[in-house]
């Protein structure tokens, strides 16, 4: 039987669609910034401040103006790009790993786990994503690695509800059922036959939510919960620039610009996965 | 049959109630585990002028002063019985403040919803009409940008925009309910539904469009239309059907988002909602408020995901 | 009335001022209130002894005039005639006896207790309250001034009828009306008021948590009166169509250094950091320019002087020179603690302050938590350095000696005191000469300043943003709305 992605040819069709197209390149650019600024291939350095030349409009030298310290909008914006990258690939991380880990072995053995697993889930799920933010800042430290931490929580009920459903329905395939009753063991059947079919689902849930988690952390740095000054994360750089974009516009708009980028980016990738992943929704 | 049928609810009540006290547990110890109490909270660094004797006095009337498990049941038992607790500083019940936060909150997550649907709806019909072209690529690109920017920007600059080009700020009025002054409450609540409603609208957009094209060469539409239905009506009904369990369960969860994640909208268009009270019992350590402000939350939010489950049950029998 | 040739007067037209402010009040009890919305707000229901008006001088509150013996051990306070509370009844002696010793019951858990600690006992006879202090105390006069020093009825007190949810019952300009939790305070003019019934008739404090959104509502005309605190909202506020009041601040801004831990134990590490700092660029840089240097003392009639210090304006080099006289050459790491929400511009201030530090090899490390955080911290003197933002008073009795005495009950946390110190604030305390007082506290300024016990940055301004039809209103450093009372709309 033909499950959904065992059909190589979806690269081919992934990249048959424009938005597809569209969004690889928009996130790769995205990362080769990421690198660059982590190789510390800015114009500037993102974090020294030279007082004389603050609030100033781009020009040759500053790309993008100078913030109120004299930094240069531009560098610090790359450098934001990488620190958001990284919280969004680590949350993601976490959550996709923890997440469709729980959520396959719930969905596939059942009984006690997989109730545990649900309940789990609704409580994360009920819970303020603020105060558990607010909790871990405060008890574990305010590095990156915290706050992707609380994101990575609060975004693990997503996974764990995409990669159960599909382990749910083929838990009741007929033929899955009878090679189960072949005594073929469950990892050798997790593995061939269940993750392939989850995996669809679970790369298009990973586009998604790292493009979410990049705007969860500006939201949290608007709160003093993300990323700690004076790093930079697209998403703090945001919230600085916001009560100053009527008298330095350029602050706020090239982290922005950015921003606006690697989530349209990673959005429209996310939907060329589906609709290349999934047979039904091929464009012919 | 039957009998399947209601013990699946009974047990499906049951594990509700189990998450609820999963739930009660986390935050009373995730609370704890912040640094600062309700004295701190609410004295802040004046804090510094009591003698230790009123500090314990303090403690004991703000009820932390007693061992962890002990406070936990005295507030879950008093909770359970309907006394949500005390905010000690504005003297009220968290009762009385949920009882006028929590309708706030519900208005603007309902409006928020709905606005997201409606223009999901609308830009995914726009977007299907013809796949593939400019036209389609235009309407996913603003659905995009749209959840791209910050929700806090988008708000400061329309606040700003129509305060200052237009003289336009329902919202720098007294906040009126909808019994107060209808019109005025729904001033008040458009631009926020409209920023909360963006995060609705774009998985509500993809999947009206996805729904919409899979109509277009399906053989049951073919036959209809020999039957002398009309295409456009058909295609309707079947985007309708098809689309909704998705939608349904999305608008399902997305509520249940809205409801916790409003409170940056609630802050700058000055909304007198639950976020800002959480977040501000949050600040000042009130306990109490936190508490039971989150399990109402919970309790809602479980409350729609169950509902929202019985009718993808009846929506979609293969489900057991 | 038929008859009668006197004609009365038309009865002044209702005119309304709502305020928007980001914070909402926390409690109705004058004696404890600490926030500053609730400070802001009681201040308009609740009056004083004496006030604090325009150019920071002290004027008559509710008492009329008032002496000190010769030796500065008795205050002989003449209280006002004619005042009512809000419910009716008069104002006398007894209420203001009373008041006092609701302040100086611990129970209470009154802000100002320790301010009035030298009171031994008090008399009560008809219009005058006699104060007999147990030693002389010249700055309890101005301790007397401010809503934590409100005068309350003394029947009030007896019923236990103050704070928690009890109608606040003042002799200020306006009456309490209503609160709304999270949403709005309503007051109204009060008629009896002794300087004569305010011209606005209705006052409004509107809770709008976003600064942008109350400069919105200016512009938008829904509210006619802001508080901004943000000096970045401040700089946008178009002065064609509105009105600015722009008053430096007595509340002042330090990086407070914990002196009994490494590094900053060694006096040359501290002066190192004084050293380092270019005050002028982090106004410049972090509060757009809005701001003044300062000194430890910002109390105006004794303000310190801001050269009077080892390094009054950066010096790199010799900041380096005390490094090595500390032995640390290579350089000198410590971490700040920093709030991300205690005012607007302190985690600006940090980042520059630490980009500063870092030109003379000094790392200091940010340690950015919530304001809710930062307060058990900073209380323990859990920190080795901390950015502080901290009330000033017009007497550097009461805006110091609960820091720099070793009795006072915050010296825990300025970490620091001496003999001299001591010496100093109990002469500062005890004459009513000016020379003398003078002399003490540049004494004191200058041996924090010459310790590097802190480090004093700047003083903020106050902004509050009107509509241009506010006439009459003048701003003081205190931030105390009370002005209000002889202000008009139109």
């Amino acid at each position: 039987m033909k499950t959904q992605s065992s059909d190589k040819n979806w690269i081919h069709y992934y990249f048959k669609s424009t938005s597809g197209v569209v969004g690889a390149v928009l996130v790769l650019i995205m990362i080769i910034i990421s690198i660059c600024a982590a190789f510390g291939w800015t114009t500037h350095d993102p974090l020294t401040q030279n007082p004389m030349d603050a609030l100033q409009p781009p020009s040759s030298t500053y790309w993008f103006g100078t913030d109120q310290f004299g930094r240069d909008v531009f560098s610090r914006a790359m450098d934001g790009m990488r620190r958001s990258m990284i919280v969004s690939i680590v949350a993601v991380g976490i959550a996709g790993f923890v997440g469709v880990l729980l959520g396959v072995l719930g969905g596939y053995l059942g009984k006690w786990l997989d109730g545990f697993v649900v309940r789990l889930s609704d409580v994360i799920f009920a819970f303020p994503a603020i105060l558990l933010a607010l909790a871990i800042v405060n008890s574990l430290g305010n590095s990156w690695i915290d706050t992707s931490l609380a994101i990575a929580i609060v975004y693990t009920p997503i996974f764990i509800r995409v990669a159960r459903g599909p382990v749910l329905t083929i838990k009741e395939l007929d033929y899955v059922k009878s090679v189960r009753v072949l005594g073929f063991s469950s990892p050798r059947i997790l593995i061939s036959h269940v993750l392939p079919n989850v995996l669809a689902p679970i790369l298009v849930q990973i586009a998604l939510s790292m493009s979410w988690a990049i705007l969860t952390e500006s939201g949290l740095s608007f709160l003093g919960l993300g990323t700690q000054p004076p790093d930079a994360s697209l998403g703090l750089m945001v919230s600085e620039a916001q009560p100053m974009a009527a008298f330095a516009w350029w602050t706020l708009v090239a982290p922005s610009v950015f921003i606006t980028l690697v989530v349209v980016g990673l959005n429209l990738v996310g939907d060329g996965l589906r609709d290349s992943l999934d047979p039904a929704r091929r464009q012919s | 049959m039957r009998l399947a049928r209601t013990s699946g609810i009974a047990a499906r009540l049951l594990s509700v109630l189990v998450t609820l006290f999963g739930i009660s547990v986390f935050i009373f110890i995730v609370l704890r585990v912040i640094p600062g109490d309700t004295i701190t909270g609410s004295l802040g660094i004046e804090t510094g002028v009591l003698t230790p004797e009123q500090i314990d006095d303090l403690k004991r009337y703000y009820g932390i002063d007693k061992p962890l498990i002990l406070q936990y049941f005295s507030w879950i038992t008093s909770f359970l019985s309907g006394d949500l607790g005390f905010a000690y500083s504005t003297g009220v019940s968290v009762l009385t403040l949920t009882a006028s936060a929590l309708p706030v909150t519900i208005e603007l997550a309902l409006f928020g919803t709905i606005s997201g649907v409606i223009m999901g709806i609308a830009i995914g019909m726009f977007s299907a009409k013809k796949p593939g072209s400019t036209r389609d690529f235009l309407g996913q690109l603003f659905g995009l940008l749209a959840l791209a920017i910050p929700g806090f920007v988008l708000s400061t600059a329309i606040v700003t925009i129509m305060a200052n080009k237009f003289g336009y700020f329902p919202n720098g009025y007294e906040y009126m309910t909808p019994w107060e002054d209808i019109w005025m409450n729904l001033q008040q609540m458009l631009f926020p539904s409209i920023v909360l409603g963006i995060a609705v609208a774009a998985p509500v957009m993809r999947t009206t469009r996805s729904a919409l094209l899979e109509t277009v060469d399906k053989d049951f539409i073919r036959t209809a239309f020999g039957k002398g239905l009309n295409s456009r009506i058909v295609q309707f009904r079947h985007v309708l059907r098809n689309s909704m369990i998705p939608i349904v369960t999305m608008t399902g969860i997305q509520f249940g988002y809205l409801l916790g994640g409003a409170v940056i909208v609630e802050k700058i268009f000055a909304l007198p909602g639950m976020g800002r009270q959480i977040l501000d019992a949050i600040n000042k350590r009130e306990y109490a408020t936190v508490q039971s402000s989150v399990m109402i939350f919970a309790i809602l939010f479980v409350t729609i995901n169950l509902v929202t489950d019985l009718i993808y049950r009846r929506i979609d029998p293969r489900i057991k | 009335m038929a008859g009668t040739l006197v004609t009365t007067p038309a009865k002044a037209a209702s005119s309304e001022l709502v305020i928007g402010s980001v914070l909402d009040i926390d409690k109705l009890d004058p004696h404890t209130a600490t926030n500053f919305a609730t400070v802001r707000a009681l201040g308009l229901v609740y009056s004083s002894l004496v006030e604090v008006g325009p150019g920071n001088k002290l004027k008559t509150g509710l008492a009329s005039s008032w002496s000190f013996n010769a030796a500065g051990t008795q205050l002989k306070l003449v209280l006002r005639q004619g005042v009512k509370f809000h419910d009716g009844s008069t104002f006398d002696a007894v209420d203001a006896k009373a008041s006092i010793e609701r302040i100086l019951d611990p129970k209470t858990g009154a802000a100002g207790r320790a301010n009035l600690l030298t009171i031994s006992s008090m008399v009560a006879e008809g219009r005058s309250l006699t104060l007999n202090l147990s030693v002389p105390n010249v700055p309890i006069l101005a301790a007397l001034d401010g809503v934590n020093m409100a005068m309350l009825s003394a029947d009030d007190i007896a019923a236990g009828k103050v704070g928690g949810s009890n109608k606040p019952n003042g002799t200020g300009p306006y009456k309490f009306v209503s609160w709304e939790a999270t949403q709005s305070v309503k007051f109204a003019s009060n008629a009896d008021y002794w300087m004569g019934a305010p011209k606005i008739t209705n006052v409004t404090i509107r809770v709008i948590p976003n600064e942008s959104s109350i400069l919105s509502a200016m512009n938008a005309g829904t509210i006619q009166f802001g508080i901004v605190t943000d000096p970045l909202i401040a700089k946008q506020i178009n002065t064609k169509s509105l009105k600015l009041f722009k008053v430096p601040a007595l509340a002042y801004y330090a990086l407070q250094l914990n002196t009994k831990v490494a590094p900053l134990n060694d006096k040359n590490v501290r002066l190192a950091i004084q050293c380092s700092i270019d005050r002028p660029e982090m106004i410049k840089t972090s509060m757009l320019g809005e701001g003044a240097v300062t000194g430890p003392i910002t109390s105006p009639a004794y303000k310190s002087d801001i050269n009077a210090r080892p390094c009054p304006k950066v010096d790199i080099a010799k900041a380096k020179e005390y490094l090595a006289e500390a032995g640390k050459a290579g350089g000198v790491t410590f971490k700040a603690l920093v709030t991300s929400n205690g005012w607007a511009t302190s985690v600006a201030m940090a980042q520059n302050l630490k980009a500063q530090l870092a030109r003379a090899g000094i790392t200091m490390e940010l340690d950015i938590v919530d304001q809710a955080t930062y307060v058990p911290r900073w209380l323990a003197a859990d920190f080795t350095a901390t950015l502080a933002n901290n009330g000033g008073r017009i007497d550097p009795d009461t805006m110091y000696t609960r820091y720099f005495t070793s009795t006072g009950n915050l010296n825990k946390v300025a970490t620091y005191s001496s003999a001299t110190l001591d010496a100093n604030f109990l002469k500062g305390k005890s004459s009513g000469k000016t020379a003398i007082r003078t002399a003490a506290y540049t004494a004191i300024s200058k041996e924090l300043e010459d310790n590097a016990v802190w480090i004093w940055l700047a003083t903020p301004y106050e902004y509050r943003v009107a509509t241009k039809d506010l006439k009459g209103f003048v701003a003081l450093a205190t931030g105390s709305l009370l002005p209000l009372r002889s202000a008009s709309l139109g």
